[in-house]
């Protein structure tokens, strides 16, 4: 059976010789997948050493984990299995790939920490002695490839690049880990084999903790327990289990009947998850497909047959993948129910309104929060220049709420997929350990401190833009030139925004940048106002939908005539031997003229659009402010901004 | 009259620029299309959940290239960029036979649009490489583009992303066929 699912992938690897290195038959294929399925709980069979501490025992009835155990990546300790249960510290020298004597090197940035206090009775816990492990990290062979068994190198970042920047922060986790330590101690919790399953209480200084990051071979249990994956597994035992049972029959069915969507949709995506990721490669000598693709697999199908309203959304197969790096296949599964009902709600879903939802929210908190960046991505109006200021198209103050900024098309992704394959890897495992312990704001938050940091780019680029965007307003412009310039500037919007995250590679640049710095005006975001957002523009883009359907059926249907003999027009042009002039001057005169139409279908539809306008634009969304939730009026603010500018610096005032 | 506004757009098509939007089924190959152009690399790409945009030069022309998420999904988050779009290349997967036909409603689905109507159409017949590919000629047959399409003008082209074979061809076609042609 598993041999049908795998035609795509086999269609793929059919240029690559099939060496058979004694682990990879055809038959065994089979068996192991059986096995793995059957044996209770599925461990993450790419890092163990992360977090399994029963690792080793476990491994023996699993084939499939030993297979995979062959000690060519970082992460699989494979050959050293002993060392796991002798010691799972050792598993922490391994992640940190890098000689230290991280106590004398502590705490310079924790200065105002009461723990800095605590050093004294740091001695408990080993100091990592590496030596022994160096080799195995050194290998030739993954020396490319960071802890987690991603290549080192891409498109935005060098090998060089990531082993200068590697060597610091690696020292950086080593002493944050060790803080941690002292927390966990201080607050009576257990290590466990360094695999502490409890957490602290919440708190402003566990919140700062998960901020500066949480130890990586932590993260699993970490994320477990701040999302409280626990209650939903236990509300839901031997769903997992189930679910699997039913893929397994519909594979069998499967081959009889038409082909399920899901399921081949799915397929298409495993083997292009992580490309250059080592756990989710086949090895050329392999002959098996690895087995976290099989995890992935099970994961996604499951997924789709537990929400079918869901099913499978691009972009879920990255944050399955990248949960199965850190837990369990069982517990994955559930975290990526939680992720697309708690923290991204209708974002996965068919008509995919979510989406559009948190993007209006964005957009919102840009205006707001980055009135410096908004002129860049603002709309246009980019349909029909000519009718700015027409009530035809005017949905009021808030019309970007409902016809999106292009710039959307690149955010959304962010959130989809949680900033996986966006942000460089440790930087986007720093904002899913804030996600799991602050919530769905931390992706808002994180998106605007993007934004934010790339603002100086963005004005090298193009600094004109934002003087065309205020000329524009004016009137005074050439329609054609318009429609130019805006693709230009568009253009240079686009790149700078698309690339720019992903050279993000220190994850302390959004961190001490923008989020740890109080005054910085995107911190006052918090859970409740994204609520707040989240309800208020999916009413607005409920209202304008309704509005559209009211008046805007009648308005599409002389659109349309016009466009035609508009068509008509150009076609006719087009054949004959044309300079660009005539054409454009023809153009524009239909566009005029059938701005005049557009006028006259106004007037028939006065009564509806006034009471619609009425109605859309009374109503803005009043963000809460710092002090005490008065919703200042917007001008006013704004007047108390430029004030605060020319001032200078006057820093301890806020607002 | 005509001469001071070709001036001016002279002077901003200095180097002639248009908008290229490439679309096609998800795992088509347009990503790696994309990026063969644009830097000669072949990899395997993840799926494209948002969109890439990358320009590339061919000639004395600048392509802004969007490509965009195939998966069916996903298609309704760029539906709306189409305005301004001076050529539209669909990627078919010519080995993927059972989607043949899905691909085939999907690129009537956007050429029947409105802002569709005067675009060039390239339609790459990627992975020629794969063993059951049709070829480019099938395709043709297959789209019945020439019973179809009163408006565009259109060509199917075989490609392999991996080589690049038929991608320089293509844009030079798109080139060739959008001179004098409005932005």
């Amino acid at each position: 059976m598993s041999v049908d699912i795998l035609r795509t992938t086999e269609g793929i690897e059919q240029h690559k010789p099939l060496m058979n290195e004694g682990i990879g038959v055809a038959a065994e294929q089979t068996e192991s997948t059986k096995v793995a399925r059957n044996s209770g709980p599925r461990k993450s069979p790419s890092a163990p050493n992360f977090h399994e501490k029963t690792y080793a025992g476990h491994s023996m009835s699993e084939p499939t984990l030993l297979r995979n155990c062959n000690g060519d990546n970082l992460l699989n300790l494979g050959d050293n299995l002993s060392f796991n249960d002798r010691d799972a510290n050792l598993s922490v020298i391994n992640l940190y790939d890098d000689e230290v004597i991280s106590r004398q090197m502590d705490d310079f940035e924790d200065n105002n920490d009461e723990d800095s206090q605590q050093n004294v009775d740091s001695d408990e816990g080993n100091t990592p002695t590496m030596s022994m492990l160096q080799n195995n990290c050194n290998g030739s062979e993954t020396e490319h490839l960071d802890r987690y068994g991603f290549k080192k190198q891409n498109n935005f970042i060098t090998v060089e690049e990531y082993n200068k920047w590697w060597k610091d922060y690696s020292q950086y986790c080593i002493r944050r880990k060790h803080k941690w330590k002292l927390l966990l101690a201080k607050s009576g919790l257990p290590m466990d084999n360094d695999s502490p399953n409890r957490f602290p209480s919440r708190s402003e200084k566990l919140k700062r903790y998960v901020r500066k990051g949480i130890p990586a071979e932590w993260r699993g249990n970490a994320w477990w327990y701040f999302a409280r994956g626990q209650e939903k597994l236990t509300k839901n035992k031997g769903l997992y289990d189930k679910l699997l049972q039913k893929m397994d029959d519909l594979l069998k069915k499967k081959k009889k009947k038409k082909p399920m969507q899901d399921l081949d949709i799915i397929e298409r995506d495993l083997n292009r998850t992580f490309p250059d990721n080592i756990h989710f490669q086949r090895e050329t000598f392999q002959l098996d497909e690895p087995p976290m693709i099989k995890s992935l697999r099970r994961v996604l199908v499951a997924f789709s047959l537990y929400n079918p309203k869901i099913g499978y959304c691009q972009s879920m197969n990255f944050l399955a993948g990248l949960l199965l790096l850190f837990m369990d296949e069982e517990k994955a599964f559930w975290m990526l129910v939680i992720i697309t009902s708690r923290y991204l709600p209708g974002v996965h879903n068919v008509n995919l309104e979510g989406v559009n939802v948190d993007q209006g929210v964005l957009m919102l908190c840009v205006k707001e929060y980055l009135p410096e960046i908004w002129p860049f991505i603002a709309p246009l109006h980019k349909r029909s220049p000519i009718n700015l200021g027409n009530s035809k198209y005017n949905f009021g103050k808030n019309e970007f709420l409902y016809r999106l900024p292009p710039i959307t098309l690149c955010t959304a992704s962010w959130f989809m997929s949680c900033f996986v394959g966006v942000l460089p890897i440790e930087t986007t495992l720093r904002v899913w350990d804030c996600l799991f312990y602050e919530e769905s704001h931390f992706l808002f938050k994180a998106s605007l401190a993007i934004l934010k940091l790339s603002e100086q780019t963005l004005l090298k680029n193009r600094p004109q833009r934002v003087l065309r965007h205020y000329s524009l307003s004016n009137g005074n412009y050439h329609s054609k030139d318009l429609r130019i310039n805006q693709d230009e500037s568009e253009m240079e919007v686009f790149q700078v925004i698309q690339s720019f995250p992903k050279h993000l590679i220190n994850p302390n640049d959004i961190f001490d940048k923008v989020i740890f710095k109080k005054r910085v005006a995107l911190n006052r975001l918090d859970q409740d106002e994204i609520d707040r957002c989240r309800k208020y523009v999916t009413t607005q883009r409920q209202r304008y939908k309704n509005y559209n359907e009211i008046v805007g059926s009648n308005l599409h249907h002389d659109d349309d005539e016009i466009n035609d003999s508009n068509a008509q027009k150009n076609d006719l042009l087009s054949n004959g031997p044309q300079d660009y002039g005539s054409i454009n001057n023809e153009n524009n005169e239909e566009q005029i003229s059938g701005a005049a139409s557009d006028m006259k279908v106004n007037s028939n539809n006065r009564i509806g659009n006034d009471l619609v306008n009425n109605a859309l634009s009374s109503e803005v969304y009043g963000f809460k402010k710092s002090l005490s939730g008065v919703h200042w009026n917007n001008s006013i603010k704004e007047k108390v901004r430029q004030m605060r500018k020319k001032r200078g610096k006057d820093d301890d005032v806020l607002l | 009259m005509g001469n001071s506004v070709s001036k001016t757009l002279g002077k901003i098509f200095g180097s002639r620029e248009m908008k290229i939007l490439m679309l096609g089924l998800d795992n088509a190959g347009k990503t790696t299309i994309l990026y063969k152009l644009k830097l000669d690399q072949i990899k395997t790409f993840a799926p494209t959940v948002g969109f890439i945009v990358e320009t590339v030069s061919y000639k004395n022309v600048k392509f802004n290239m969007w490509d965009v998420a195939g998966q069916e999904r996903l298609r309704p988050l760029w539906r709306h960029y189409f305005p301004a779009t001076t050529a539209l290349i669909f990627v078919i997967d010519s080995g993927d036979i059972d989607r043949l036909n899905e691909a085939k409603e999907e690129l009537y689905s956007i050429i029947s649009e409105k802002e569709m109507e005067n675009v060039v159409l390239l339609v790459w017949a990627n992975k020629q490489d794969m063993k059951n590919a049709k070829n480019p000629r099938e395709i043709s047959d297959f789209l019945q583009l020439g019973q179809n399409l009163r408006n565009q003008l259109w060509c199917v082209i075989g490609s392999n992303a991996l080589t690049g074979q038929g991608l320089v061809e293509g844009l030079s076609w798109i080139s060739n066929n959008t001179k004098g042609r409005k932005n």
